[in-house]
C-alpha cells in the first residue's frame, strides 16, 4: 500500500478538470448561479440595505463564497463519482487497485476542493474589485478550505449512495438548496424565527457563513470551527467506509 | 493457485451463481464458457474483489479474496467486459494513472512497451473517446498487462472485434501464457475457447455444468456431428462417437447432409438443450 495512494486519484480528476476548463460552457456553469445572486441581491436589491452597520455587498460576498464553494465542491464530486460508478465504470480501477479506501476518498475530496476553490476564487476577485474593505483574513481562508473539504466529503457520500444519476438531484433539492438560502448566505441567521433558527444552526453552511465573516477568533468562531471539523471528520470516515464496503 | 469453494451470489431474487466449486492451476489458460447471463462476469467480479459472494469463498494462493482483497490486488490484472477506460483522457494518461495506482516502477518505459505491444503507440496522445471499439479493447488489454500481473482476468476480451484483430489478441494472450501467467478468460465464442484454453468450465444459469479440457468435453459427447436441414428449414443434428458411425448415419439420410467434428457448442447443446448465444 502506498502512502500517496490518493495522488493518482487526484491526478486523474485534475486531468479531466483541465480538459473541462478549456470548454467555455464549464466556466459559465460554475459561475452563473453566484453571479446572478450577486447582481440581483448585491447590486440590485441590496443597494440601499445595510446589515450590522456595513453595506449589504460586504455582507453578501463572503456568503456567496461559502455558497459557491459548497455547491462546486459537492456537485462536481457527487456527479463525477456517481457517473464513474454507475455509467462509465471507471471507479472500478480504483477499487481493484492496491490502495486504501481512505486514499480513494482523499483523492476525490482534494479534487473536489480544487473545483470549489476555483469557483470561489472568481467571487473573491469580484469582492476585491467591488468592496473597498474586502480582505482575506486567516479565518476566511480556514472557513473556505474547511467548507470545500466538508462538502467534497458529502459529495463522495452521496455519489456512493445514490442508485441513479437522477437521485443526486433529489439530494441537492433537499439538502444543498435549502442550505444555500437559509445557511446565512443572504441574511444573518439570527433574524430567523426561533424554531427555524434552531434547525438552521444544525446545517454546516450556517457555521461556515458565521466563520467566514469573523474578524476575531471569539467563542462563536471557535464553536463553528469545532462543529465544522467534527462534521468533516465524520463525513470523511463514513465516506471511506462506503468505499471499503463497495460491491457490485 | 485459484480455488473457488461453494460460491453463491444472488441479485435480489435472481441467482447469478449457485454453489460453484472450481480450481485453476498456475500457468493455465482457463476458459469460462456460457451464454449471456450465465454468471461468467459475476464470477470474475468476485475473483477480482469487485463483488462479494453471498456464501462460499474464493482464494488466490490461499488468500481469501473477500476477506483480504488488498493482498491479492497487486497480483491481478483485469480487462473487464464493460469498457471502463476514461474516455476523456488519452491512451497514455489512462495507462499512467493505472501504473501510478499500482505503483509501477519505470512507468514511462513500461507504458511505451505495452502500447507498442497492442499497436497503439502512435495513438498514445489521442483521446480515448475517438478510438474505435477494437482500439479501446486493445487498450483495455494493454492496461491489464501493464503491471505484468501473475493472474490475468479477461472478460469477453474479443467482444465486438473483427476476426483479424481478434486473432492478434489471441496471439497476445498466448504469449502471456508463455510468460508463465495464469489467464482466466470468459467468452461465449466457441472458437476462442477452443483456440486458447487448455481447460474450460461451462456455466449455464449460474451453475457449473461441465469442467474439463475442450477435447475431453467433446469426446464425452461424441466426436462427430451429422447435420441436415429438414423440410421446415430447421437444423437437425445428431452426434456420433466415431467418424465411421457418422458416415453410416449420413448415408442413410437424403441430400444436404454434412459431417463435421464436434465443437464446444455441441457440448453445450447436449448438456443444456440450448444454444450458446
Amino acid at each position: 500500500m502506498t502512502t500517496f495512494g490518493w495522488y493518482p486519484v487526484f491526478l486523474k480528476e485534475m486531468l479531466l478538470f483541465r480538459r473541462k476548463l478549456l470548454r467555455i460552457g464549464y466556466l459559465f456553469s460554475a459561475m452563473v448561479a453566484p453571479f446572478i445572486y450577486l447582481i440581483a441581491f448585491g447590486f440590485g436589491l441590496g443597494r440601499n440595505v445595510s446589515i450590522n452597520g456595513t453595506d449589504y455587498l460586504s455582507f453578501l460576498i463572503p456568503g456567496l463564497v461559502a455558497m459557491s464553494s459548497m455547491n462546486n465542491s459537492y456537485t462536481w464530486v457527487c456527479n463525477s463519482l456517481n457517473m464513474s460508478r454507475l455509467y462509465f465504470k471507471t471507479f472500478q480501477i480504483f477499487v481493484q487497485a492496491p490502495i486504501k479506501p481512505a486514499s480513494i476518498m482523499m483523492g476525490e475530496v482534494l479534487a473536489g476542493m480544487v473545483k470549489g476553490l476555483f469557483a470561489s476564487s472568481l467571487i473573491i476577485m469580484v469582492g476585491f474589485l467591488s468592496v473597498d474593505a474586502f480582505t482575506l483574513s486567516p479565518l476566511f481562508v480556514a472557513a473556505l478550505l474547511l467548507n470545500c473539504f466538508l462538502f467534497a466529503n458529502l459529495g463522495v457520500i452521496i455519489g456512493m449512495r445514490t442508485k441513479s444519476h437522477e437521485d443526486t438531484a433529489t439530494y441537492s433539492n433537499f439538502f444543498i438548496m435549502p442550505m444555500a438560502f437559509f445557511g446565512g448566505t443572504f441574511f444573518p441567521v439570527d433574524r430567523l424565527p426561533l424554531i427555524i433558527k434552531s434547525a438552521v444552526y444544525v446545517l454546516p453552511l450556517t457555521h461556515t457563513s458565521i466563520l467566514i465573516r469573523k474578524t476575531v477568533f471569539d467563542g462563536e468562531a471557535m464553536l463553528s470551527l469545532a462543529l465544522l471539523i467534527l462534521c468533516a471528520t465524520a463525513f470523511f470516515i463514513y465516506g471511506s467506509k462506503l468505499i471499503r464496503q463497495y460491491s457490485e | 493457485m485459484i480455488k473457488i469453494d461453494a460460491v453463491t451470489k444472488k441479485y435480489g431474487t435472481i441467482t447469478a451463481l449457485e454453489h460453484i466449486d472450481l480450481s485453476i492451476g498456475k500457468g493455465e489458460i482457463f476458459g469460462l464458457l456460457g451464454p449471456n447471463g450465465a454468471g461468467k462476469t459475476t464470477l470474475i467480479k468476485i475473483l477480482t474483489a469487485l463483488s462479494r459472494p453471498d456464501s462460499g469463498t474464493c482464494a488466490i494462493d490461499g488468500i481469501d479474496v473477500a476477506a483480504e482483497p488488498d493482498r491479492i490486488k497487486p497480483y491481478i490484472g483485469v480487462a473487464p467486459q464493460e469498457n471502463n477506460l476514461d474516455r476523456e483522457l488519452t491512451a497514455y494518461e489512462n495507462l499512467l494513472i493505472y501504473a501510478m495506482l499500482h505503483r509501477c516502477t519505470d512507468r514511462e518505459t513500461r507504458i511505451a512497451e505495452t502500447l507498442k505491444r497492442v499497436d497503439l503507440w502512435d495513438r498514445k496522445d489521442s483521446i480515448v473517446a475517438g478510438f474505435s471499439g477494437g482500439m479501446q479493447r486493445r487498450l483495455l488489454l494493454a492496461r491489464s498487462l501493464l503491471t505484468e500481473p501473475a493472474i490475468l482476468f479477461l472478460d469477453e476480451p474479443s467482444l465486438g472485434l473483427d476476426p483479424q484483430i481478434r486473432r492478434q489478441l489471441w496471439d497476445i494472450i498466448r504469449k502471456t501464457r508463455i510468460d508463465g501467467r495464469t489467464v482466466v478468460i470468459t467468452t461465449h465464442y466457441i472458437e476462442e475457447a477452443e483456440a486458447l484454453c487448455n481447460r474450460v468450465g461451462i456455466l449455464a444459469k449460474g451453475r457449473l455444468i461441465a469442467l474439463d479440457a475442450p477435447d475431453n468435453l467433446k469426446m464425452n459427447v461424441g466426436r462427430f456431428v451429422v447435420e441436415r436441414i429438414n423440410e421446415d428449414g430447421k437444423l437437425i443434428q445428431r452426434i456420433c462417437p466415431t467418424r465411421d458411425a457418422a458416415h453410416d448415419m449420413a448415408r442413410g439420410e437424403n441430400n444436404g447432409v454434412t459431417v463435421r467434428k464436434t465443437n464446444l457448442e455441441d457440448v453445450f447443446i447436449q448438456l443444456t438443450g440450448e444454444r450458446l448465444e
